[in-house]
């Protein structure tokens, strides 16, 4: 589902989605065991969100949003499109990857996964991450400012905060 | 996924489960309960995070990970407030009473969903009752109870199947007890080998 450029207003989106856009508005993902990946430009003020549900894609291209190896590189080729041949200075942020019920151990978790795998990527595509807030038991509501790159997260029975 | 046939086939057989779960929340409250919702549903990985309502609302859930021959997870889900009242009532006490969800409280609503989790899979293991004694057993968790976004709590539980395609498959089944305004609903989120299986019964 992804939102137009310039986009002046809240953008969600759904498992497995990426959304860019521009300058205004905002754009938000809930997310679970999921993990959510915020790419930002602070110059260029372009953003991108993607909502990550497995590390790998072993090889399937029809859903690049799903999952962390196709995620990254699409978010990128789709900021960079929107810039008009300026180069891209991005800085990530990331949430999610809970083990809500804690339903087994936290270290073999899907999310433990989808952070390791996610981590690496931005890692060989030089993105720092300056921002994150991973694991835990609790969904995540996170919100990307697409005018000053911030990320609020949302809990549920806690106080909201930024990244 | 499933085809239409296998689907409106697998629509009687959960609805068995449907209406002894009705009949066990039915005793265990002392007051007539019935189904007003009962589906089988097949739809986009995209859309699924509507299927509890606002996405973005906070809901209650007592979530059952299920093993043995029906494998998947099975959640009981209610609003805050239905799920206070609903602790109230299993209580015996004046409707009103659980402002929040203290130990008392969220007892009440997992012991609830225990008893409406095993009618509903007790029906389904007669339903699907094959000659592999084995494979009939069914092994559900303790409930769990958690207070999340609904579309993260769907999220969670829909992980498996989303792993395997983009089209997800559940049965939904709302439940209102009468001479109250108190609906609860009943998610089965069958995983990627149950799906198999159940393919399995209808093709052989």
């Amino acid at each position: 589902m992804p939102a137009p450029a310039n986009s002046s207003r809240m953008a969600s989106l759904p498992m497995g989605e990426i959304a860019v856009a521009r300058s205004s508005g905002a754009l938000r993902t809930l997310l679970g065991s999921c993990l959510g990946l915020a790419l930002y430009d602070r110059k260029l003020k372009i953003g991108a969100l993607a909502h990550i549900v497995l590390p790998d894609s072993l090889g399937r291209d029809e859903h690049p949003g799903k999952f962390a190896d196709s995620a990254v590189p699409h978010m990128i080729h789709r900021m960079r499109e929107l810039a008009d041949n300026h180069p891209l200075r991005l800085q990530a942020k990331l949430a999610g990857g809970a083990n809500m019920f804690a339903t087994t151990s936290a270290a073999n978790t899907v999310g433990a996964q989808n952070v390791s795998a996610v981590e690496r990527i931005l890692d060989e595509c030089r993105i720092p991450v300056v921002g994150r807030h991973c694991g835990g038991e609790q969904g995540r509501k996170m919100t990307l400012d697409l005018a000053t790159g911030a990320v609020t997260i949302e809990i549920v029975g806690a106080e909201s905060f930024t990244l | 996924m499933l085809n239409e046939p296998q689907l409106a086939a697998l629509t009687l057989l959960f609805h068995r489960g449907s209406n002894e779960a009705s009949l066990a929340l039915s005793r265990w409250v002392d007051r007539r309960a019935r189904v007003s919702v009962d589906r089988v549903e097949q739809v986009a990985l995209a859309d699924a995070a509507g299927e509890l309502g606002d996405p973005e609302q906070p809901i209650c859930c007592c979530l059952m990970s299920l093993a043995g021959g029906v494998t998947g997870q099975l959640l009981m889900t209610f609003d805050n407030a239905h799920g206070l009242a609903l602790a109230d009532i299993i209580q015996g006490l004046p409707a009103g009473t659980s402002k929040e969800w203290g130990e008392m409280e969220r007892s009440a609503v997992l012991e609830t969903a225990n008893i409406l989790g095993c009618a509903y899979l007790n029906a389904l293991a007669r339903s699907f009752a094959t000659t592999d004694a084995a494979a009939d057993v069914l092994l559900p968790s303790p409930p769990r109870f958690a207070r999340d976004f609904a579309a993260s709590l769907l999220s969670f539980a829909l992980l498996d199947q989303a792993a395997a395609s983009d089209l997800v498959f559940l049965t939904h089944t709302e439940f209102h007890i009468e001479d109250s305004p108190l609906t609860c609903e009943l998610l089965l989120i069958p995983d990627r080998h149950c799906l198999a299986a159940l393919r399995h019964v209808f093709d052989h």
